[in-house]
This record gives structure tokens, C-alpha cells and sequence, in this order.
């Protein structure tokens, strides 16, 4: 196999809450411990203790970087959905009068997934409805929660939409019940300002290649006092919590990578904002028929997530990919299941959107001319995609002998 | 991103016949917005000739299913309606150079609207021509005459499988037992033609050794002209069919050489075997494993 020709993507990257590209700072930085530290971090001797180091290091950078009052408190986990699974069986196994969970609709399949089989083996799942916007209602929230809900779990900003849970308050509500609380962190951190040790978060999960870490890298944030039981056994790494040899060019890397979140978090609410807004904008004005889901005054300031009408999302990305341009799509086609993101539907956007929806995901990486790439192809790929769709009948010649007409408003299926 | 062939590519970006023919006499809907595909075909059929003048489409869905649907009005384009009738969808995937395992539904869907269509052309309405049997996918609105024609005509064996060509079972999985069970009875069925469901070992049969085959060759070769006899392929022909004979004995079918003539090998057929649908299964069946036992590309037929 020729590594060099798989057909390796260039051009324009809008996808940035799927993964984003490794900071060459970041790549730096991890490079000795490829090649020169090698050696073990638990062995005592001259191997071993820089690695060692390299590690404490690392675990002050992520603790600095969520505003965690103590180094210890931060896990190294293999990625975010490790550190939800741990977060939701540890919750269970350590409180064993409590067996239920309260969380949304609107999380990762980390979480929902995992919820979803711990419900078919006896847990009970409690989900908090999300309104047309993806909002929750804390009162809502707090009428869900018992003496025998052992964890609630709300992301703090959603994936597709970028919106924002009011998490720390959240938090709050559940510690007045003594309930503990876990956050899927994975599209907050670097986006939005975290100080955990000012909130009663107990458990936050994130992982390293959303914030220009490379793969393979995840954390999970334990507050001290939280009732803690390991989800991987077999060794006494990260002080018994987290068994398996540290990966060290993937922990100092993401050290790294918080170090450097932290410093350009002024980026997100300035120029990267500035691009999105931009880029929602230039849509909206030139595409007939779309509208931006989730809540536009409440998401992240780097992502855009539009539904395009009467189109299909994987067709529309196609066709963004023969311009260079990558972006994602909550589509059924565009996934390996066949059903629009769970999100959408959660949300009750119409079927006849849902299928059309496109997320955008800035970073700071992102150009002036990445925003005008899209701008000027995009008009023309939609309506391109309504020419050929029998919903979209505008400026069209009629057939004449029909007995059915397409409506993408009803329900009807004719397999 | 999905892998698709350069000519899926090129029947995407570059779509025949995406346009209305306005006086379509032959107008097939399928699919739905709820599915995420929906396709409009439409045909201009002479009435007097039937053949197909002109064919068009209009397609809201994926990559591969604006493929699918611009494949298949090139393909139907100048045929008789009778030949239009024969393709299948595994004809629009071989067009297209594949599809991907996925995305084998669209090309389903293509099929599905071209029976639309001429159903429409002979003036009945979807509902009239649509026999979809008790409902099974609850999801996607998928019947059990959908699923078993699909197993049928692409030897499907899996759930999955079934799932990537109708989309049968791609929602909540609680008619994937069902589905399971369907599979099984149609392979029952193919099993019965000779077709060997890969992945399970083939019973012995007793019965097949050279001395019977040599028995049973004898009994065949009397009523066979002297031209026939002298073919350089007479003695692979009469073996091969002795052992697809032995297989078929199951259901009562059977089949016996009538005469060779070059390439055309000529058969008599009987039992179950010998008409409607399991007849063309079966003449496929035999004309592939002479073409393989003789290596010569054979043409099996009946008188």
C-alpha cells in the first residue's frame, strides 16, 4: 500500500467538532518521548523518572487548564468515551442503593449508548426532555432526581448544535439532593471558559483530539470526595484509579495542547466567532429555504449547524467535498445508520430538514478565505440538489397525468 | 465519506435526465422524506410499439441514490418495456461499477420505481399494484414481499444484509428475529433450485459417484441425436447436470438434456422447476455451473 496516495484531504477543514488537526506545538513536544524517553514512568531508575515527571507536568497543565483545585484529580483515559463509561458504571458500583440515571436525549452514544444497555440491565434511565431549541429546563431537571439516582449526566455543549447547557447550575441543583453529577465536556472545553473547583461538578470527561491533541487521549476529571470505582483493574497507574501503562507522548502532548487552549481562548469569542457569524450570515442571505438549528444565542462560538430544506445532507457534502471543502452532516445516508441524528429528532426538527442538516466547526486555524470558499460554492450546490429533489418544485414544469404528489410534510412512506 | 466508484462520481456530479418530462405516461413514486430518499421516474412510452422514447428523473436523496436513478434512465432509454421489465437492481449496481454494501437500497429503490412506473403506464395506482404482505419494519414501512424478493434475487443471508438493501431493521431492531426468520424461509425455497447457501456446508449427496453418474448418463444418451453425442463438451454437460439433477430431486424437479447445439445447451425441465420465476432462476442456475465445469461461456435454454 502506497501510504503517501490514500487520497489524503486537503483544502478547506469546517469540521472541526469531529477532530481537529494536532497543533505542530503540540507534535514537538511530544516527539522525545517517541525516541529518547522511552522508558517506563513506574520504574525507578534512570528511564523511568523524567517520564515520570513528564507526567506531573502534564497533570498540572490539564488540572491549570479545567480550573481544578488539585492535580490529582485529573485521570488519563484512552479517550472522552472511556472516561463516559467510567464516570456512569463507577457511579453505580460505588453507590449500590442508588440504581437509577438522569441525563438528556441530546448526549454523545458514549453516554447514550451506554445508558441504553445499563436500562436493559436493570437501571432506570431518566431523560430530561430538550424544547425546538435543544434547551433543558432545570426545574424539569431537578423534579427527575431521587434518593436513588446515582448519577446525573448533562453534556455541557452539544456536538451538532454547539448548544450550551447551563451545566454548573445543574451541578448545583444535583449536589442539593446529594446527587452526583458528570458532564460530557468534549465540546466545552477550549470553547468556553471552565473553572471546575468555583462549580460542583463532580466528574467531567473531554478528550485530546477535539482540542488539537492527536487520537487516543482522554481525561477524566474526579473531584476529591467523589466515590470512585476503576472501570479498567489490573495496575496501580494513575494512583489505582486507571490501571494500564501510561501512553506518555500522548499525556505530555495533551498537556501541551490544554497549555495552549488556555492561552488562546480569547481566539474563540473574537475572530473564530467572527468567522462563523460570517459564514451563518452569507448562508442565510443566499440560500432560500434553511435555518440554524439549536439555540443562535446560546452555542459555541465556533460551530454552525444549518438545515438546508427539500436536500440531502450526505449529497450536499459531496458536492462540498469536490470543492476541498469538509464539513458534517446529521443525515441519515451520511452515517452508517439510517436514521437522522437522534439529536434533530429530539429537537423535533422535520423530517424534512433533518436530512439536510450541515454542521460547520471553526478553530483557530480557520481563514478569511475558508468562510468565502463555502460562501461562494454552497448557494450553488443547494440549488443544484433542488433542481434534481421532487420536493422542491419551484420554477419547475408540472407533470401532467400524476396521482401523487411528494409532500415533505407528511408521513407517508411508499417503500 | 463513502468509497464510490469513479462512475457513481460521475453519474452524481453529472446526473442524465434530472430534469420533468411533462407528458409522462409512465410515472413511478417511491420512497419518502421520512426515509431520506425519494424518487420520481418517469417514462414516455410509445403505446402502440412500448418502447421506452424517453425516460427522466426526479431524486431527493444521497450520492448514490441521484446515481442510481441517472443510471437507470440510461438504461432504460430505447428499450421495449418487456426488456426494461427484466432489469434488476443488481443491473443498476453492475452499471454504476458497484455500490457500496451500505448503499445497495438505492439501487432497490431504482428497481422499486421503474415497477412504479409501468404500473402507472397500465393505469393502476400504487396502492392497486403495491402488494407489500403483513408489514415487518416498522421503522422504514418495510413488507415481507419486499424483503423476500430481495433475498431472492441477491442470495441475501444476513439481517444486515437485508438492512443495506431495504432498509429493513435500520431503526429500532425489533424485527430482526422476523427478518431472520424470513431468510430462512426463502433460502428453504432457493435451496430447492440448487443454489448452495454460502457459508454452510453443502449435504453429501449418497448418490453422487462416478458409477452412478455413468448409469444415469447411459439412460439420458438414448434419446439423443448422433450430433449432440459427438459435441466435445457431451460428456462435462451430462455430468454437470446429473449432479444439478441429484440436488433438484428434493422438490420433485428435475432436468434432462435434450441437445447441444455449438454453445446452447438445451434442457428439459420438470417439476417445480420448470415454470414462472424458478424456471429463469433455475436455466441461470445450470447455464452458470456448465459455463464454470466446461470453461466455455454456455447459454442454457428449454425448446
Amino acid at each position: 500500500m502506497d501510504v503517501m496516495n490514500l487520497g489524503a484531504g486537503s483544502g478547506t477543514y469546517l469540521d472541526n467538532n469531529a477532530t481537529t488537526q494536532i497543533d505542530p506545538l503540540v507534535v514537538e513536544a511530544m516527539m522525545p518521548y517517541l525516541t529518547t524517553f522511552f522508558g517506563n514512568a513506574s520504574s525507578q531508575h534512570g528511564f523511568g523518572v523524567p517520564v515520570e515527571k513528564a507526567i506531573i507536568r502534564a497533570r498540572e497543565q490539564v488540572a491549570d487548564f479545567l480550573g481544578a483545585e488539585h492535580p490529582d484529580e485529573i485521570l488519563f483515559t484512552s479517550c472522552a468515551t472511556e472516561s463516559d463509561n467510567t464516570a456512569l458504571w463507577s457511579a453505580l458500583w460505588s453507590q449500590k442503593d442508588r440504581d437509577e440515571i438522569v441525563t438528556s436525549p441530546v448526549e454523545h452514544p458514549a453516554i447514550m449508548q451506554t445508558c441504553d444497555f445499563l436500562s436493559s440491565h436493570g437501571v432506570t434511565v431518566n431523560y430530561v426532555k430538550v424544547d425546538a431549541k435543544g434547551n433543558i429546563d432545570p426545574n424539569e431537571f431537578e423534579s427527575l432526581l431521587s434518593d436513588r439516582t446515582a448519577l446525573a449526566s448533562i453534556m455541557w455543549a452539544n456536538n451538532e448544535t454547539g448548544d450550551i447547557y447551563p451545566v454548573p447550575r445543574l451541578a448545583e441543583i444535583a449536589a442539593s439532593h446529594g446527587v452526583m453529577f458528570h458532564t460530557d465536556a468534549v465540546q466545552a472545553v477550549a470553547k468556553i471558559p471552565v473553572n471546575l473547583k468555583e462549580t460542583c461538578i463532580n466528574m467531567l470527561s473531554f478528550s485530546g483530539h477535539k482540542i488539537h491533541a492527536p487520537k487516543g487521549i482522554g481525561v477524566l476529571y474526579v473531584r476529591r470526595g467523589t466515590r470512585f470505582t476503576p472501570f479498567m483493574k489490573g495496575g496501580h497507574q494513575e494512583r489505582g484509579r486507571r490501571a494500564g501503562t501510561e501512553n506518555v507522548p500522548y499525556i505530555v502532548g495533551l498537556g501541551v495542547a490544554c497549555e495552549l487552549a488556555k492561552k488562546n481562548l480569547g481566539l474563540i469569542g473574537t475572530k473564530i466567532r467572527a468567522l462563523r457569524d460570517k459564514l451563518q450570515e452569507g448562508l442565510l442571505k443566499s440560500i432560500p429555504e434553511c435555518f440554524v438549528t439549536g439555540d443562535v444565542n446560546n452555542r459555541t462560538d465556533n460551530t454552525l449547524n444549518i438545515a438546508f430544506k427539500y436536500v440531502e445532507g450526505e449529497a450536499i457534502l459531496l458536492m462540498l467535498n469536490e470543492y476541498g471543502i469538509a464539513a458534517s452532516s446529521g443525515s441519515a445516508c451520511s452515517s452508517e445508520s439510517l436514521e437522522p441524528s437522534h439529536v434533530m429528532r429530539a429537537m423535533g426538527v422535520p423530517f424534512s430538514a433533518a436530512h439536510g442538516t450541515i454542521r460547520f466547526s471553526l478553530s483557530r486555524f480557520n481563514t478569511e478565505e475558508d468562510v468565502e470558499t463555502t460562501l461562494k460554492v454552497l448557494p450553488g450546490i443547494i440549488e443544484k440538489l433542488r433542481s434534481y429533489s421532487p420536493y422542491w418544485n419551484l420554477n419547475k414544469p408540472k407533470v401532467a397525468n400524476i396521482d401523487h404528489e411528494f409532500d415533505a410534510d407528511s408521513k407517508e412512506v411508499r417503500a | 465519506m463513502w468509497d464510490y466508484s469513479d462512475k457513481v462520481k460521475d453519474h452524481f456530479l453529472h446526473p442524465r435526465n434530472a430534469r420533468v418530462i411533462e407528458d409522462a405516461n409512465g410515472v413511478g413514486d417511491v420512497g419518502s422524506i421520512i426515509c431520506g430518499d425519494a424518487l420520481r421516474l418517469m417514462l414516455k412510452i410509445d403505446p402502440v410499439t412500448e418502447v421506452i422514447e424517453d425516460a427522466a428523473f426526479q431524486t431527493y436523496g444521497c450520492g448514490s441514490a441521484i446515481a442510481s436513478s441517472s443510471a437507470l434512465t440510461e438504461m432504460l432509454k430505447g428499450k421495449s418495456l418487456k426488456e426494461a421489465q427484466k432489469i434488476t437492481n443488481q443491473d443498476i449496481v453492475d452499471y454504476l461499477g458497484g455500490l457500496p454494501p451500505e448503499k445497495m437500497h438505492c439501487s432497490v429503490m431504482g428497481r422499486e420505481a421503474l415497477d412504479a412506473a409501468v404500473a402507472n403506464y397500465h393505469g393502476k395506482s400504487y396502492e392497486q399494484s403495491h402488494d407489500d404482505g403483513e408489514l415487518v419494519c416498522h421503522c422504514f414501512g418495510v413488507g415481507v414481499n419486499k424483503i423476500k424478493k430481495a433475498v431472492w434475487e441477491n442470495h441475501l443471508t444476513t439481517v444486515e444484509e437485508v438492512t443495506n438493501y431495504t432498509k429493513a431493521g435500520g431503526g429500532c431492531a425489533s424485527c430482526h428475529m422476523r427478518i431472520e426468520e424470513i431468510i430462512d424461509e426463502v433460502w428453504m425455497d432457493l435451496k430447492k433450485c440448487g443454489v448452495p447457501r454460502p457459508g454452510t456446508v453443502p449435504t453429501p449427496i449418497p448418490s453422487m459417484t462416478i458409477q452412478s453418474s455413468t448409469a444415469a448418463a447411459a439412460a439420458v444418451t438414448e434419446a439423443i441425436d448422433s450430433k449432440t453425442k459427438s459435441s466435445p463438451i457431451y460428456d462435462d454437460v451430462v455430468k454437470i447436470l446429473k449432479e444439478i439433477s441429484d440436488g433438484l430431486k428434493s422438490d420433485g424437479s428435475g432436468v434432462e438434456l435434450d441437445a447441444i447445439s455449438g454453445s446452447d445447451v438445451i434442457v428439459k425441465l420438470s417439476g417445480a422447476a420448470s415454470g414462472g420465476m424458478m424456471k429463469d432462476m433455475t436455466l441461470s442456475f445450470i447455464q452458470k455451473k456448465l459455463s464454470e465445469g466446461t470453461g466455455r461461456q454456455i447459454r442454457a435454454l428449454t425448446r
